[in-house]
């Protein structure tokens, strides 16, 4: 019997004591000798063919050392996550502002900015695109030669026209999102440096090394051991770090130029040539019976994937398969379609097309509820997902589907609000409202394979070291991770060293996105160190005498449990092993079991665990001036099990920020948002209080449960402010963000817009 | 009157009188980064807009990348070097350890730095104060509430040995 | 291209016999939260950065005779903190508590955020309310102007490029009725969607007999809403009042600034706002 020592405890960080000092190294505090400065020119057109690229008066710039084009790209210049789309440097023509047109490499920044300005782009301007539905009409100028309808996903299950006309109710709305910004707080960065022996070895602030290690090989047309890629301290990166920000451009100048180099993004480089958040337009219909019995939906869905593809496939999967909500329901059509524009590129961000989603089908669950006299959680409780539940995709829900749980864990919060908050407020310009927000997400990529490895070793003298690819971004999966190996192993995670994110040590563990990490590299960890202690067993079967099932793993010794004084250090069984030749040295895998969505009915089974969410938002609308605060947030989570609990919260509460800056104040508008003067994330005095709730309702495929929380964290925030916000006024809002305009529109609109008669 | 396109300053850095040359409007963030080779403070947008960079100038939390650097000549500056080490961590700095506030790092030096003004300037800070007074520091991953719940608890283990 | 070199002046003499022979090559820089971020994106190129950030004429609040004196070069926060600001001109107390950020309040002076002359400088409103001088020196002698007159235009200020401003005096508020609000994007590091500010004084009859409006963040440059003191003066603060009061707000707003894709916003805000901010007045007489 094993005692759960390192499961559920909330240890201190590893790393955290880094951070604290200031001295964790992130790529721009990286001091390599005579290091050159790369500097990149976009396009500063929407989408045009390039005529010229004239390099001649900025290559004479003092201390400008080379400028690249496509042309020196010696293997493919293609690149992209899903569908190679996007060259690295443009070739005869630039689809968005944030292409990326010349590479300058000089001595310092103030060269290579001067070298940038002198670079004379000769265009030929084409007619652009900047809405995805006029980007699918059959005259509209084409981004790629494919055409611009990138990919259609289609969830269909029985038939929901017939259906709608037994419905006693049938709502239909349209719901519409803006391109957002990821706005982590470290700019993109890297730095390089030629290995004494030819190796290339790139330090970037990235979610994957291993993709980026494939990427920058495939660009350079070199074989796989001549690139190293090391994860950097990452200073976020929500999903817009997935993509190739400096690597390429760091190893063609190391490929060329054989010397140290740094790139670092500006905040407005940065915002203007990484990923964005898709904007969505959807439309909903969902018809109840009188019950309030969900039993119909169609929906149509547009997402605007930019110049490139990125996650774009992603999230046009994730957003149909995801639309029905929580809930279930017998009969589905969803489509949804990835259109290519002349907008900044839209990637992966934080829920890839789920926030959106919810938004809608949060906002028709109300719509419901109230043409029903119903309130919004005995709606929602009445159709929750339970295990045995078929899904929209025809999934069958097996165990660990904990939104009942959640919804019953928010209610005495949300009853609480009605009854004691909402009657008390006397300023006469101020409204409350209440709302809730329900959630699902399937943990990994949509239907497809997404493995992890992960390695462990054992030294000589029994040390152990526990090697990963999966990049810790901020979210704590270096910690996790470590506990679940301690747990296996019976050691104390201090006692185990980690090596991560190094393409010379780790293993590919799949990208740090779609919340995936603590249960597929989480499983692959929980492999490997399960085939070391498997070693540990056998080989103290051997020198104990004793059968496995009476030994245990503790504090570093393999024990008999019937007489613990009777033990065999690691470090012993490690020199034996050595002497005997064993290699101390397991690899851990696993691949979540998912079926691929049929193209056309879109059935499969897309994950193999989902994680369930609800989020009540007390809100306080100023009906004069359309501001909202957001005063509290209760957010239940059914996360499997929590490893490390204040981890969680901690998800939980960036994710509310999140959620909060979706809701309100964040939009990123392509041809005005130039940096963080623009774009408002949350500042702390917007900030509600939050009241995590964690609710374990255990997946039996996760390691020691768990399942995930990084995306599910946001999802329900905005849907449960937009519910309260239309609670407090009376009126709802259908495009987000409900900023100052949309929300004193709204409040104008529900005659609310005067000074309250107060008592 | 004199005009430099480079100047020599002193100031006290950390507790250290130190001496540098700097340029006529050269950051302050960029002298601590680059000249100082002092890698804490941060650049999160070089515009006073995210608190990334901020430090202490004679007891004020100011960004550094708005401050020209000849202005900090004959001031106390504080970067979060000075605040505590391996063997000895801040109590800012446990804090935050014991209260789960660090997540990616990068907002941290800065928000250290903010907290530490809040301390040293008002002893015995209101929730509001403690909030307000980080309002200046942007964090897109944790939330703040574990931030302000450690800060919070620093300034009342403060208060009690008072 | 010009190269940008520092001076730091020890005294305002000196400042101002510099300005005299390079005004026109100079900006003045105090807390730099401005300047550095226009030396950053390259809109402003400059000569000449003259530090007059230590200048101890520049320094101070004090009370005189004439009114409350506010040095130009005194920071955000330190006039946040001042208890004569606190009695005299609380308005103006409240401009400060939510200016930018606790890192900007820090360094960035009074002096700098009506010099760099923003419409949503958020100063101005409760200045131009207690009726504030700016006194200007310059090496030949002195200068009082308005504030408000200050403001040429968005961005351009009346201040000679061979002058600095030296103090600024403020009618103060003899306890009357006084507040300054804004509406901003977010509670922090906001610029002001548009901001008011209000020093008011009612009689016996409850009718107003003395009363300062100015807006901010809503016109070219922050400005006194004349029409609508001259509406109010004389008035009971009813229901009735307050709503016309907020309709003529809105009309003198738009006649300023002509229809532009914010009007749809502002136009309501500004009435919005106006109930807002006087709705005190009205709960404590007329309903």
């Amino acid at each position: 019997m094993k005692t759960n020592d390192a499961i559920g405890k909330s240890i201190p960080r590893i790393g955290a004591i880094e951070r604290l000092l200031g001295k964790a190294l992130f790529s721009a505090d990286m001091e390599l000798d005579h290091a050159m400065v790369l500097k990149v020119l976009p396009s500063d057109r929407d989408h045009a063919r390039i005529v010229k690229v004239d390099t001649t008066d900025a290559v004479r710039v003092a201390g400008v050392v080379r400028i690249f084009t496509a042309e020196d790209i010696p293997g493919e210049n293609i690149t992209g996550i899903i569908n190679k789309d996007r060259p690295l440097l443009a070739e005869n023509k630039v689809r968005s502002r944030g292409d990326a047109v010349a590479l300058v490499a000089a001595e310092n920044t103030r060269f290579a900015e001067e070298a940038l300005n002198k670079i004379r782009v000769t265009y030929e301007d084409l007619p652009s695109v900047h809405d995805p539905e006029e980007a699918l009409k059959p005259d509209a100028p084409k981004v790629h030669e494919k055409g611009n309808l990138l990919f259609t996903r289609k969830i269909k299950k029985g038939n929901p026209g017939k259906t709608f006309e037994q419905c006693a109710v049938v709502v239909e709305k349209t719901y519409e999102t803006s391109f957002l910004e990821h706005s982590y707080l470290e700019p993109d960065a890297g730095a390089g440096y030629v290995a004494p022996d030819g190796q290339l070895v790139i330090m970037a602030s990235t979610q994957n090394p291993h993709y980026d290690h494939s990427e920058v090989v495939s660009l350079l047309g070199v074989p796989e051991d001549r690139v190293r890629i090391i994860q950097a301290a990452t200073g976020g990166g929500f999903g817009s770090k997935l993509d190739l920000n400096v690597q390429g451009f760091i190893g063609l100048a190391l490929y060329h130029l054989k010397r140290p180099v740094a790139c670092v993004f500006t905040r407005e480089e940065s915002f203007r040539m990484t990923a964005k958040r898709h904007p969505l337009k959807m439309t909903l219909k969902t018809g109840a019976d009188k019950n309030g019995r969900l039993m119909a939906m169609t929906a149509r869905m547009i997402c605007d994937t930019g110049a490139y593809a990125s996650y774009g496939l992603a999230v046009a999967s994730r957003a149909p398969v995801h639309a029905t909500g929580p809930y279930e329901m017998d009969h589905v059509d969803v489509e949804a379609l990835c259109v290519y524009t002349n907008n900044p590129f839209a990637g992966a961000m934080r829920g890839f097309g789920v926030p959106q989603a919810a938004f809608a089908h949060e906002s028709q669950m109300d719509l419901l509820a109230k043409a029903l006299h119903m309130g919004p959680l005995e709606i929602r409780k009445r159709n929750a997902l339970k295990s045995g539940s078929q899904t929209a995709t025809r999934q069958l829900l097996q165990e660990s589907v904990g939104i009942q749980e959640c919804l019953q864990a928010v209610e005495p919060h949300y009853e609480k609000a009605l009854k004691d908050w909402v009657p008390l407020e006397s300023d006469p310009s101020k409204q409350r409202g209440v709302g809730v927000g329900a959630m699902w997400y399937g943990i990994g990529n949509t239907g497809v394979r997404n493995p992890s490895t992960a390695h462990m070793e054992m030294d000589p003298e029994g040390a152990l070291t526990l090697y990963t690819g999966c990049a810790d971004i901020g979210q704590g999966s270096t910690t996790v991770l470590t506990q679940i190996a301690a747990q296996v192993l019976g050691v104390s995670p201090e006692n185990l060293q980690t090596v991560v994110g190094d393409t010379a040590q780790t293993s590919n563990a799949g990208a740090t996105s779609a919340s995936r990490q603590t249960y597929i590299s989480g499983n692959a960890v929980k492999d490997a160190a399960q085939k070391l202690a498997d070693m540990l067993l056998t080989e103290g079967v051997d020198l104990l005498k004793c059968p496995k099932t009476d030994m245990v793993l503790t504090g570093g010794y393999v024990v008999d449990e019937k007489d613990t004084e009777r033990r065999v250090s690691f470090s012993k069984i490690a020199a034996r092993a050595v002497k005997r030749g064993i290699p101390l040295r397991w690899q851990g895998y696993f691949d979540p079991p998912t079926v691929p969505l049929d193209p056309e009915t879109g059935e499969g089974a897309p994950y193999a665990a989902y994680a369930y969410a609800c989020h009540v938002a007390l809100v306080t609308v100023d009906v004069l001036t359309g501001e909202v605060t957001v005063n509290k947030v209760i957010a239940a989570h059914d996360v499997g099990r929590a490893i490390h609990p204040e981890s969680v919260a901690g998800q939980i509460g960036g994710g509310v920020a999140m959620g909060v800056g979706f809701a309100v104040m964040e939009e990123y508008d392509p041809s005005t948002t130039e940096s963080m003067k623009d774009y408002h994330i949350p500042t702390c005095s917007d900030m509600p209080e939050i009241v995590p709730i964690i609710v374990e309702s255990p997946e039996p495929t996760g390691p020691f449960g768990a399942k995930g929380v990084g995306e599910p964290a946001l999802i329900p925030t905005a849907p449960a402010i937009i519910n309260g916000i239309t609670n407090a006024i009376g009126k709802r809002i259908y495009h987000l963000p409900a900023n100052l305009e949309r929300v004193l529109e709204a409040s104008i609109q529900s005659g609310k817009f005067s000074l309250k008669e107060v008592a | 009157m004199k005009t430099y396109s480079v100047l020599p300053i002193q100031f006290t850095l950390n507790g250290e009188k130190t001496m540098v040359y700097v340029g006529a409007h050269e950051t302050a963030l960029h002298v601590i980064r680059e000249r100082l080779s002092l890698k804490g403070t941060k650049e999160g947008c070089g515009m006073g807009e995210c608190g990334a960079c901020t430090i202490m100038v004679d007891g004020k939390s100011v960004n550094a990348c708005l401050m020209a650097a000849p202005q900090l000549d004959g001031r106390k500056v504080m970067t979060v070097e000075g605040l505590g080490n391996e063997e000895n961590l801040h109590p800012l700095q446990e804090a935050l350890l014991d209260h789960h506030g660090v997540q990616c790092g990068f907002c941290t030096p800065g928000l250290l730095m903010s907290a530490q003004a809040l301390i040293e300037g008002t002893p015995r800070p209101t929730h509001q104060q403690v909030v307000e007074s980080i309002s200046g520091n942007l964090c897109r991953c944790t939330g703040y509430q574990q931030i302000v719940t450690g800060i919070e608890n620093v300034a009342k283990k403060g208060a009690g040995e008072a | 291209m010009t190269e940008t070199t520092y001076a730091r002046p020890e005294t305002l003499d000196e400042a101002l016999l510099f300005l005299k022979h390079h005004g026109a090559d100079t900006r003045p820089l105090a807390g730099g939260t401005d300047v550095m971020v226009d030396l950053r994106s390259g809109k402003l190129k400059t000569s000449y950065l003259l530090d007059i950030s230590r200048l101890p004429e520049l320094q101070g609040i004090a009370l005189w005779e004439e009114g409350l004196s506010i040095g130009a070069g005194v920071t955000i926060s330190e006039i946040y903190a001042s208890p004569l600001v606190r009695e005299h001109a609380p308005s103006m107390l409240k401009a400060c508590a939510f200016f930018g950020s606790p890192q900007i309040r820090n360094v960035a002076t009074i002096g700098g955020n009506v010099g760099n002359a923003s419409p949503s400088a958020d100063t101005a409103p409760s200045l131009l309310v207690h009726e504030t001088k700016a006194v200007l020196a310059g090496f030949s002698g002195e200068r009082t102007v308005g504030v408000e007159d200050l403001f040429d235009g968005p961005y351009q200020s009346g201040i000679g490029p061979d002058e600095l401003i030296l103090r600024f005096m403020l009618a103060p508020a003899r306890g009357r009725f006084s507040d300054f609000q804004k509406i901003g994007r977010r509670k922090a590091l906001a610029i002001s969607r548009m901001s008011m500010a209000i020093l008011a004084e009612q009689a016996k009859d409850e009718t107003f007999r003395f009363i300062r409006l100015a807006l901010g963040s809503a016109t070219p440059t922050p400005m006194r809403m004349r029409t609508v003191e001259s509406f109010l003066m004389g008035k009971r603060p009813d229901r009735k009042t307050l709503k016309e009061g907020a309709r003529l707000m809105a009309e003198e707003m738009v006649r300023i600034t002509g229809r532009r894709p914010s009007t749809v916003y502002k136009e309501k805000a500004v009435q919005g706002l106006f109930l807002r901010m006087l709705y005190p007045l009205l709960e404590n007489g007329a309903v």
